[in-house]
């Protein structure tokens, strides 16, 4: 009896109750237990208490536990489970079904749709993206080409607007005095060579036609030189080219305030400092 | 099914019943304990839907382990309640819901259990309720920490840097209290 209420008093049968005890010291407690029944007694107060403890402070689960758990019950030996799905095979390896397992499919449904709904828009900005890109392509083409046309018409359009503006100059000319019409003959080294220079007395301004150019082609190590004669004298009016692709109907030479001729040489290119007569090609008086 | 008529048995016929695998008893049993096991596993694991997991699985065990259960041995609810707080606590131990709790060590799961409670349930449902009782919080305390914390009494003692001894008769005179006041 000493025994027993030491026993109880070492508070052992409180840590039984808790399972807090080896199963060592279990059976030892549940050999105390058979042998003093106010041993029994007591552990039956201690669980007692914590049971209502547990009572008290008792949580309720979802509602959905109970349909789940009771589902998953089937009497020993009397039924086989039926073969499970895959997707539950592993939890029910652990002999456990996950609660949520609805929620989690219509979740992954979800997902999957939402997946697809992703896919499915990627796509179409794809495909929208590529057209876009080609159309830009197309566009941007389209604008390098009018630029290039619109370019050449600029050029044009300064070409024509030159031309026009010396073809003015030109058809000005029989009405101002000043101007001089000069018409170059050819000499003995080319006697079918010709030209004409503007001269324009009080503007000083000397002018080649390039329409009315009768001179042979000069060649790359060779210019023409203009030589207005002053008193006998040659004076350097400038080297000029011909050539089949002049852009400008007026050469613009050096001007000259009074000359009596005009004479034109082959010189080297960049011309001389004075004239090489024997290479005179034309000549004409004022 | 008769889902929502609550059935009550007494414990001898629910354990005669459990052993001989009725399901009517797995539903008596679930109407009459799931709130209280439910309440203890949700203490020591917060995670609502693990601690309903682990309801779960305590149920299965409860049913497929019916034979062993030994009425001699003690009330039918101690046996039920140590297998929902193994299960709870191995749950709380093992290295993926360690991990799952951002390595909280065992030690400092208190704190992190206190702190998410106030999030995962209504305070009011699952704080312990105040025991009328004269005796010194440090008291419940120490049972508390075993009870429904998931400590060992070991692990108690260490945690309040107390002797061995002084935690069982703390958890004694606790029970005691509880005793009383259920009295």
């Amino acid at each position: 009896m000493e025994e027993g209420k030491a026993y109880i008093e070492s508070g052992i049968l409180e840590l039984y109750v808790l399972g807090e005890l080896t199963t060592q010291e279990q059976r030892e407690v549940e050999a105390m237990a058979a042998k003093y029944p106010e041993i029994k007694k007591e552990i039956s107060a201690i669980e007692l208490a914590m049971e209502n403890y547990a009572l008290e402070n008792a949580i309720t689960p979802s509602a959905e536990l109970e349909r789940i758990i009771l589902e998953k019950i089937t009497p020993k030996g009397k039924e086989t489970p039926v073969a499970p799905t895959t997707a539950l095979l592993a939890s029910q390896q652990s002999g456990v079904l996950p609660i949520h397992q609805a929620g989690y499919e219509s979740k992954i449904r979800t997902l999957k749709f939402a997946l697809a709904a992703c896919a499915a828009l990627l796509l179409i900005t794809g495909i929208a993206l590529y057209s876009a890109h080609t159309e830009l392509d197309t566009a941007k083409n389209q604008i390098i080409a009018l630029n290039q046309d619109k370019q050449r018409f600029a050029t044009t359009v300064n070409y024509l607007e030159g031309t026009n503006k010396e073809l003015q100059t030109i058809a000005d000319m029989p009405a101002d005095p000043d101007w001089k019409i000069v018409r170059l003959a050819g000499t003995e080294m080319d006697p079918e060579a010709k030209m004409t220079v503007y001269w324009h007395t009080s503007g000083r301004h000397v002018m080649l036609d390039n329409t009315k150019m009768g001179l042979p082609k000069n060649d790359d190590a060779h210019q023409y030189q203009l030589w207005a004669l002053v008193k006998g004298k040659p004076v350097d009016l400038g080297v000029f080219d011909v050539n089949a692709d002049s852009s400008h109907i007026l050469l613009k030479m050096k001007e000259i305030a009074g000359a009596d001729a005009f004479a034109v040489t082959l010189e080297k290119r960049g011309g001389s400092a004075a004239p090489t007569m024997d290479q005179m090609i034309a000549k004409g008086g004022v | 099914m008769t889902t929502n008529n609550k059935i009550s048995l007494t414990e001898e016929q629910l354990v005669l019943a459990l052993k001989a695998q009725d399901t009517n008893a797995m539903k008596a049993l679930y109407d009459m304990y799931s709130a209280s096991l439910f309440g203890v596993i949700s203490r020591i694991v917060v995670h609502t839907e693990v601690a309903e997991d682990i309801l779960q699985e305590t149920f299965l065990k409860i049913w497929n382990s019916a034979g062993t259960y030994d009425v001699s041995k003690g009330r039918l609810f101690t046996w039920m309640m140590n297998i929902a707080r193994n299960l709870a606590i191995d749950k709380l131990r093992s290295k993926d819901f360690k991990n799952a709790s951002k390595n909280q060590d065992i030690e400092n799961n208190v704190d992190f259990v206190d702190a998410q409670k106030e999030t995962t349930f209504n305070a009011d449902v699952i704080g312990l309720k105040d025991m009328v009782t004269a005796l010194k919080p440090e008291f419940t305390n120490v049972l508390d920490m075993v009870y429904f914390k998931g400590y060992t009494h070991v692990e108690a003692a260490e945690e309040l840097d107390l002797p061995l001894g002084t935690v069982k008769t703390r958890i004694r005179m606790a029970i005691m209290e509880l005793r009383k006041h259920f009295n």
